[in-house]
């Protein structure tokens, strides 16, 4: 009997020995709770992370357009009237986003459009400024986004020679749209990339705010400079984005830096208490009413919406997360998903987490 | 404790050290004895198997604490009636540190310079003294540095107050010289294996099967075990007698600043590793530049030739001079770091021979060119005094041509294999011309990462190596056309001579060969102005 007993228990250890091996192989299949969750997100009519969009923040149409004549038929006019309509209505923050996109696509692709363009165009201002994007995404794209140590002497020799290219073509657009503050939002990627001092900095952040002083894109990429892998540290990008978020007027988005810089030096260990801490919650209502009041077009909007979906989520705040997460499902391409390699699958996990608790609070 | 009470202990240390074989011996002869006494006999016959498997590496090893003969003298013997003056020298330094004078002076093609003693009995008692005299070593120390440094070494044998205290030394050096022996015996046992197994897949090949991956794993491992014994003794015995050590080295560079001035000391120990460096690098990018073109610098020049390279680096040297070893060079290495050594020196009084003149140790040698021409031919391999010498303008010509050539290689192939022709550089600037460099360059050696990027960044990894290829193919052209030359220089790269003007626009013409929208005009003007 008992050496019955003995071979229950033995068959039932190897049995639970062998689901452990095979999970920790396999991967653990997503829990009950999950599946449940996606069901549940589909039900309120948002998207699978096959089907969000990973290039862009949010709808935007004329872009998509434009990227798609480009990447499919090699048509550069629709890109081309985007930005000469940016330039006329001196709509500067939407052209440095369009720019931003645009180049980023002549450079991962062969950039035959861009070519043609310039080709039919030379003068073209617009198009200079394409140029000048792709270069500096080229030479990222060279570099490779791993740590300094992890990346090898050619992949920094193509990166250096290539971005060095970039600072004649960012001033030749600079010259050719003197008001843009463009081509300066740019050259913060060769000041990060060849570690210009702080004095030149300066001078390219003057640059920027005598033409838009509450510019969303330069402040993040100026944020990126102030940081301590680049040129700067804790305490001066904090100081950075704590002046940028007092000195600005509602509305311009500059409420929610403060939380960038948060979740740079924080998240990767932070608990989920330190998500509710008092200071942090203020500083998420602030960039809520930020958004508020912010014009409803402003390119920047669905990207800071992305920002609070994932905060409010960490806070509880479900049904705030939501509502957010409502208003940009569909696009995933902004901050903080696009810092991970997929995505898709980390804003999904995080929208399903909200979608859960929202309905448990119910 | 006093030097006896010190000197019996390295003694034990020492003794230690040859009865740890025969200890481990005992050991295995033991359970073997235990085994036929109570163990049932299947087991006891495994046992036997196991401890004579265990028992081949130590014997051998024992038979290996014998200093290895070879090691002990080479180099040129040369005699009293040879080198008189350097004889002299060295008669009285030991006369003067109070020991006796070496039997033998060798000559050798090393930088640096030993005293050696043929140890006997266990290294317990001396025999023979050899001093070894490296050619390179003198040629880079004045006369009074050179006088330091083997007042030094002879000062380790003869510290007469601390008689006993040698044996501290002969057992370090022992020590050290048995786990390396040890170590080369397992390294030597790999490279073996290694040797067999890719003669195997050489043959595997030559029939057409896939070669295996070469596994040298657990070859010489009963080697590397015994070694590891011998290590860990030989570490114990290191940490006994270190503090000893290091201060009997300080004794010696003191009694050495005694004899030969405290300024040429350390200037002396300034100097070595100094010398050191600029030794392996003149090694490499000069006296053996040409050996993969069949060629040698003239006789006497392949280890005399530092020379030239000490005179027109001055400045580098200096700055090594500075910047002091503040580690000492290996785990085994009784001398403290050499930084303070010359710290120690440098806080000495000053002995006011800082004035005394300093010719060149080269001097001491009858005819310095001759003995560099006798060290050659004793210390060079048959296969290396075979090759053509031809003097150092001509060496430097003729192997970075071929070096080059060698470099331009796989652009060449792949261009005669896109282009289904030879190769040339015609070929290839008209290939560019018609927008298919790309696809040759596709075809060029990548990295991991050039391999993996696709359209403009795929470009932008390919354009410096197509760049790097052409540039290649278009300088041996121009040598071909007797346009071009190689130019020696002691002080940095060798540089290529081009006429006037090329120079200045080659770069420039490179780069539009290898722009996005390829133009060789540039390139094929200079190409015809020769």
């Amino acid at each position: 009997m008992s050496m019955e007993v003995t071979r229950v228990i033995v068959i039932a250890v190897a049995v639970a020995v062998g689901v452990l091996v095979y999970r920790r192989i396999a991967g653990a299949p997503p829990s009950r709770g999950a599946a449940a969750a996606a069901r549940e997100a589909e039900a309120l009519g948002l998207l699978p992370a096959s089907r969000q969009n990973t290039m862009v923040s949010g709808p935007d149409p004329e872009l998509e357009r434009a990227l798609a004549a480009a990447a499919a038929r090699g048509d550069w006019e629709p890109a081309a009237r985007l930005l000469a309509a940016t330039r006329e209505r001196r709509d500067w923050q939407r052209r440095t986003r369009y720019a931003d996109l645009l180049g980023d696509a002549a450079a991962e692709g062969d950039g035959a459009w861009l070519d043609a363009w310039e080709a039919a165009r030379p003068d073209d201002p617009d198009a200079a400024v394409v140029r000048a994007s792709s270069t500096i995404s080229l030479a990222w794209l060279l570099r490779g986004g791993a740590w300094a140590k992890d990346t090898s002497a050619e992949q920094f020799a193509g990166f250096h020679r290539v971005l060095a290219r970039s600072r004649d073509e960012i001033a030749r657009a600079a010259e050719l749209v003197p008001d843009d503050p463009t081509p300066y939002v740019f050259e913060i990627r060769p000041a990060l990339g060849f570690g210009y001092p702080h004095d030149e900095m300066h001078r390219i952040w003057k640059e920027i705010t005598n033409r838009d002083p509450y510019h969303f894109g330069a402040h993040t990429g100026a944020l990126q400079y102030w940081y301590a892998k680049w040129r700067g540290s804790k305490e001066l990008a904090e100081r950075f984005t704590e002046e940028a978020a007092a000195a600005a007027p509602l509305g311009t988005l500059l409420k929610a830096l403060p939380l960038i810089a948060w979740w740079e030096h924080h998240d990767d260990d932070a608990k989920a208490a330190d998500f509710r801490s008092p200071r942090l919650v203020a500083l998420v209502d602030a960039a809520l009413a930020d958004v508020a009041a912010a014009p409803p077009d402003h390119p920047n909007v669905p990207g800071v919406r992305h920002l609070l979906a994932y905060y409010l989520t960490r806070q509880g705040r479900f049904e705030a997360a939501l509502e957010q997460f409502r208003l940009v499902d569909g696009y995933v391409g902004a901050f903080p998903w696009s810092c991970y390699s997929d995505p898709g699958a980390v804003y999904c996990r995080w929208r399903d987490t909200a979608v859960r608790g929202a309905r448990r609070g119910r | 404790m006093g030097a006896s009470v010190r000197a019996l202990r390295a003694l034990l240390l020492l003794a230690g050290f040859y009865l740890l074989g025969l200890a481990m011996l005992a050991v295995l002869a033991g359970v073997d004895w235990a085994a036929a006494l109570w163990a049932p006999s299947s087991l006891a016959v495994k046992l036997y198997v196991v401890s004579a498997l265990l028992a081949v590496p130590i014997v051998r090893g024992m038979f290996m604490l014998r200093t290895p003969k070879d090691d002990a003298a080479h180099g040129v013997l040369v005699t009293d009636a040879q080198e008189p003056r350097l004889w002299q020298e060295v008669r009285e330094l030991a006369a003067q540190v109070g020991t006796r004078a070496p039997d033998e002076i060798r000559l050798t093609a090393d930088m640096n310079a030993s005293v050696s003693e043929e140890a006997r009995f266990l290294g317990l008692l001396g025999g023979t003294r050899r001093l070894h005299l490296g050619l390179p070593l003198v040629s880079g120390l004045t006369e009074a540095q050179l006088r330091a440094v083997l007042a030094h070494e002879m000062g380790h044998y003869g510290n007469a107050d601390t008689r006993l205290s040698a044996i501290t030394v002969r057992g370090r050096v022992q020590v050290a010289r048995t786990i390396a022996h040890f170590e080369e015996r397992a390294g030597g046992k790999v490279a073996k294996e290694r040797a067999r197994q890719e003669r195997k897949n050489e043959k595997k090949l030559a029939k057409g099967k896939k070669a295996k991956e070469v596994d040298t794993t657990g070859v010489g491992l009963t080697y590397r075990s015994m070694a590891k014994v011998y290590k860990a003794y030989g570490h114990f015995y290191l940490r006994a007698t270190l503090a000893g050590s290091r201060r009997q080295e300080l004794a010696a560079d003191l009694a050495a600043a005694r004899i030969a001035g405290r300024d040429a000391t350390a200037s002396a120990l300034r100097e070595i590793p100094a010398l050191d460096s600029a030794h392996d690098f003149y090694m490499n990018a000069y006296a053996t530049l040409g050996v993969g073109a069949g060629l040698l610098p003239p006789p006497g020049e392949v280890f005399g030739g530092i020379r030239h390279l000490l005179a027109a680096r001055a400045g580098e040297l200096a700055e090594l001079r500075r910047e002091l070893p503040t580690e000492p060079a290996s785990p085994y290495d009784s001398h403290p770091p050499i930084a303070e050594r010359v710290a120690r020196l440098e806080a000495l009084p000053d002995d006011g021979r800082a004035s005394e003149p300093a010719g060149p140790a080269l001097g001491l040698l009858a005819d310095p060119g001759a003995a560099l021409v006798a060290v050659e031919q004793a210390s060079l391999t048959p296969e290396a005094l075979r090759l053509r010498r031809v003097d150092w303008p001509e060496l430097v010509h003729v192997s970075m041509t071929a070096h080059f050539a060698q470099e331009a290689e796989p652009l060449r192939r792949a261009t005669a294999e896109v282009t289904d022709g030879d190769g040339s550089l015609d070929a290839l600037l008209n290939a560019l011309d018609l927008g298919v460099g790309w696809e040759i360059a596709d075809r060029l050696p990548k990295s991991d990462q050039a391999g993996a990027a696709k359209g403009r960044a795929a470009r932008e990894f390919a354009r410096p190596v197509l760049r790097r290829g052409l540039s290649r193919m278009v300088a041996g052209e121009l040598i071909d056309r007797g346009a071009a030359r190689w130019e020696l220089s002691w002080s940095e790269s060798a540089s290529l001579r081009m006429p006037p003007g090329h120079e200045d626009d080659l770069p420039a013409a490179l780069d539009a060969a290898v722009a996005d929208h390829p133009d060789t005009a540039p390139l094929r003007r200079l190409l015809a102005t020769v």
